[in-house]
């Protein structure tokens, strides 16, 4: 991880050194007093490029005095509804070439100053445990950027628990890049164990825990693979403490296919290795829960999720089986490509009986639908509760996470009818395709306050966005450590 | 459409909604569903818990799914409100409405419909409102249910004339006027066909002076996709392709029937889209009448580029206060939504709030769907201005907002919205106010109702 150190304005003995300039201002502070010792230079190289410090706009001077080896000048067009993450994130790629960096946000608040420090080491993730030839210089050098703020000591404290989340976001993002013959469901519990460091309390449940708890819908889908199937429960009682309940916690649970064949309903070869992150909202809840229990949020969570792989296999579920969920509700398999919901059934099913929540909130990879609806600048939400819907859609603006709702209702519902069983898994057709995969969930959950992410066109981005490296994404790490921080904290 | 009567006429089979009460021996509770033969001549229909007009619709509906092959009806609607009255004798129209013209023998069924009332005269204006709308829809349900062999390019200019009867102006735009106009998008869709394609402007002057509210419509009256074929399986649905020209249609004839104070204005962009040796082709770049120009990756996306053509004549021609688009653009919108919902884009949040009231109110329900940065990105072309769409190919492609973003282009800055109403056009289930595969007239009553909510009032605009 890129480490960010924050420290008084000075001008930097050696290296890189980012200057930050607003919209039509002029040099001020650590940037006036580098001009001063250019003798003027800097602003007849600004006025040179045409620099108006418009967003994006950007100047690089090479050694400008003999203690910078290069000097970049950056736009942050108007100051007011500046985003300092994304202003991070679009600084790291012009530096990570350079072994040594200083950007200077002087002129900036200790919380914008620490924002910039988290988009750059968000955007300087990267994922090469497997490029074993890759040479030196292609790697980015710069292992850390230091920030200049006038109040270094609040910007360290304001980056903390940026810092926890950021972890959080790592530890998602490598869940869901790792290859699917590396992380299958008893490998990704492993993983979570070691969250115990953090605090967390964590509980794995077998196939034969499984069992006994009735988990006939997400065992279905497991039973094609060889690789076995594992729930985990993570606890952070960060309010409670573990001793006597005050308050219900809040639940997030996760959609956890560590590979998605579709099953004997099998997919079409193109495009099926990007199956491999149909885990992702399983990694969510986990960076989730190291995030939360990284910042030592004062609010009792309890993050569950379902791991299966969905292989055919001489015992793999068939289309027609009809299946018992943990609730005693009876499902029959349409489609063995629709797992997914399969799994969050009885998983949810556990979570209700189990932790009595307050509210839930599921993130799934759920349908290609919701792509069709939505593309991939939004997740899909879908909820029985108006006062939880407004608080994700609000703390998806503040975090670029955003969501878009969708609606739910007892005609989409009649689409699941069943003639053997209570209910079928797809909807018949490809009409509505992710709000009948909402509905599915939706009997399920009890009638308590929920919400459901599809986030099937948000997990994975085939490009690079300011603080976003192309890959995994993380999406609803940021978001849902938004939403518990401003309303369920303390 | 419907007589309203005081009493019931002697061959008439009585339907009589029973909205509570103990039950009945035979398990009748009067549960919305449930159907009671009580006698030969009468029919009590489960109407519990209907509360809204719209519900009443619904009991109207079901009272003539229940009516088998009684010819003579009449609904029972004394003692209940007015609005509810009205409801019950509208959900009854839509429900009993039929196209068969083209068949030798009429199928049995409710044919003379009669709606018992205390008062006949105190409901007679409500009743005459309702019933300005309903001639709106059946007008759209028919131009919908009409076959593209009998309601050509050619055919439904024609009949659209015929609304001069009614106080509509009509003029038309055929293949001369559209090259003077400098139409590509819609030339290009139309010039695959024999039968050339035509812009037909509805203009409704209202009551006051004043910038007028436009409707443009989507009229392919018939979509084999072009050189961009679609498969066969199902194909022959395509002739409901015209069905947002026609609820178009549909709602100018409900304003002039109620004499709206509204002035409006109707654009239909109405042509067919064939294959043959004069049809357009995948990489054709089109010169729009706006000027743009447009890469054509899928002459089965054609829907958008008669609209932007006609979009840009609404615009520049009538400067109107608010433009509404109704189509039956994408099927990424049935995926997104499925038959209950029809899309709603919009660029004006007060515009988009209020369509998506009007829809709601007459329970033709919308859900509103983004058009994001990413989607106007994705139609950046090498060759042109921009490309009408995605590339099919790529998987799961968010189509209807791509459309969306597209439209977006030719409408400049006035108050637009625009409704993807594929998947609604047909009934998908007997349950509604249409019986299972006959047209709907989805949007009719929707544009009447945001008319008459939002435009009418000469202080307001």
């Amino acid at each position: 991880m890129l480490d960010i150190a924050f420290s008084k304005p000075a001008l930097p003995k050696a290296g890189a050194l980012v200057l930050l300039i607003a919209e039509g201002a002029a040099p001020e502070g650590l940037a006036a007093q580098l001009d001063t010792e250019m003798e003027g230079g800097l602003t007849r190289a600004l006025e040179a490029a045409s620099f108006k410090g418009r967003k994006g706009q950007s100047v690089t001077l090479w050694a400008p005095v003999v203690t910078v080896t290069k000097l970049l000048v950056v736009g942050m067009g108007p100051l007011a509804g500046l985003d300092a993450e994304k202003l991070g994130g679009g600084i790291y790629p012009q530096v990570s070439g350079e072994t040594q960096c200083t950007v200077a946000a002087d002129g900036l608040s200790a919380a914008q100053a620490a924002a910039i420090g988290m988009g750059a080491a968000l955007r300087a993730y990267r994922f090469d445990r497997y490029r074993t030839t890759e040479k030196a210089e292609d790697k980015p050098k710069l292992d850390k950027i230091t920030v200049l703020a006038a109040d270094p000591s609040g910007a360290k404290a304001a980056h903390a628990p940026m810092k926890a989340v950021a972890q959080g976001v790592f530890l998602t993002r490598d869940l869901v890049s790792e290859p699917p013959n590396v992380l299958f469901p008893a490998e990704f519990a492993d993983r979570c164990k070691e969250l115990t460091k953090l605090g967390l309390e964590v509980e794995v449940l077998g196939p034969k825990e499984m069992r006994k708890l009735g988990f006939g819908a997400l065992l279905g889908v497991a039973q094609g693979s060889i690789n076995e199937a594992r729930m985990v429960v993570m606890r952070w009682n960060g309010l409670s403490g573990g001793k006597k309940k005050a308050e219900k916690p809040v639940c997030f649970i996760g959609k956890g296919v560590t590979f998605d064949t579709g099953g004997i309903s099998i997919k079409p070869a193109g495009g099926m290795e990007d199956m491999k992150w149909d885990m992702a909202g399983a990694g969510t809840v986990t960076g989730l829960m190291a995030a939360l229990a990284g910042r030592k949020a004062k609010c009792d969570v309890v993050g569950l999720i379902g791991l299966v792989e969905n292989m055919p296999g001489d015992n793999a579920q068939r289309p027609g089986d009809v299946v018992t969920s943990a609730s005693g509700q009876t499902i029959e398999v349409i489609n063995t490509d629709a797992e997914g919901r399969l799994v969050l059934a009885d998983v949810i099913h556990y979570a209700i009986e189990k932790y009595d929540p307050k509210l839930m909130v599921d993130l799934a990879t759920l349908t290609g639908a919701i792509i069709v609806a939505l593309g991939h600048e939004h997740a899909g939400l879908f909820s029985n509760d108006e006062e939880l819907a407004a608080r994700i859609l609000a703390a998806g603006l503040a975090t670029g996470e955003a969501a878009w709702r969708m609606p739910l209702g007892e005609a989409y519902d009649k689409q699941i009818k069943s003639d053997i069983a209570d209910m079928k898994n797809v909807g018949g057709g490809r009409a509505g395709g992710s709000i009948t995969a909402a509905q599915f969930i939706q009997r399920f959950v009890q009638g308590r306050p929920w919400a459901h992410l599809d986030i099937a066109g948000t997990a994975w981005s085939s490009k690079d966005a300011p603080i976003i490296p192309k890959g995994a994404t993380a999406y609803g790490v940021r978001m849902l450590d938004r939403l518990v921080a401003d309303h369920y904290e303390g | 459409m419907i007589k309203l009567r005081r009493g019931l006429s002697k061959d008439a089979v009585l339907l009589r909604p029973i909205a509570e009460g103990a039950p009945h021996p035979s398990g009748f509770a009067g549960r919305q569903g449930q159907v009671l033969e009580l006698s030969p001549g009468e029919r009590w229909i489960g109407a519990d818990h209907a509360a809204t007009a719209t519900e009443w619709e619904g009991v109207g509906a079901a009272c003539i799914a229940a009516a088998g092959r009684a010819p003579r009806v009449a609904l029972d609607a004394r003692e209940l409100p007015a609005h509810f009255a009205v409801g019950l004798g509208v959900g009854a129209v839509l429900r009993a409405w039929r196209f068969e013209i083209l068949k030798a023998r009429r199928a049995p069924g409710p044919r003379r419909l009669e709606l018992l009332v205390d008062d006949p005269a105190a409901l007679a204006d409500a009743w005459a409102r309702a019933e300005a709308r309903l001639s709106g829809v059946l007008l759209a349900r028919e131009l919908v249910a009409e076959p593209a062999n009998r309601l050509t390019p050619k055919e439904f200019a024609r009949r659209l004339r015929g609304l001069e009867s009614d106080g509509i102006e009509v003029e038309e735009f055929g293949r001369p006027a559209l090259r003077r106009l400098g139409a590509g998008g819609i030339l290009a869709v139309g010039g695959g066909s024999a039968v050339p394609p035509r812009i037909v402007v509805l203009r409704w002057k209202g009551g006051f002076r004043a910038p007028p509210v436009a409707f443009v419509g989507k009229g392919l009256c018939f979509d084999t996709g072009g050189i961009s074929i679609k498969g066969a399986a199902g194909m022959e649905a395509m002739r409901a392709d015209m069905a947002g020209a026609a609820a178009c249609a549909g709602a100018m004839l409900a304003l002039a029937r109620r004499k709206s104070p509204c002035p409006a204005v109707a654009i239909l962009a109405i042509a067919e889209n064939m294959t043959s040796g004069s049809a357009y082709r995948p990489g054709d770049v089109l010169r729009m009448m706006s000027g743009r120009t447009v890469e054509v990756v899928d002459t089965d996306a054609e829907g958008r580029l008669v609209l932007a053509d006609a979009l840009h004549l609404a615009v520049t021609r009538f400067r109107p206060q608010a433009v509404l688009d109704l189509a039956t653009l994408t099927g990424s919108v049935i995926t997104a939504l499925g038959h209950h919902r029809a899309g709603l884009f919009h660029n004006d949040a007060a515009l988009g709030a209020a369509v998506a009231a009007a829809g709601e109110a007459v329970g033709e329900r919308l859900w509103p769907l983004p058009i994001g940065g990413r989607h106007r990105e994705e139609l950046n072309s090498d060759i042109a201005d921009l490309r009408q769409c995605v590339p099919d190919g790529t998987r799961f492609v968010s189509d209807a907002s791509n459309a969306a973003a597209f439209l977006r282009e030719f409408v400049g800055t006035l108050p637009w919205a625009h409704l993807d109403i594929a998947g609604m056009d047909t009934a998908e289930t007997d349950d509604l106010l249409a019986a299972k595969g006959t047209p709907t007239g989805f949007g009719v009553r929707l544009l009447d109702a945001l008319v008459e909510r939002h435009f009418e009032d000469p202080h307001r605009v």
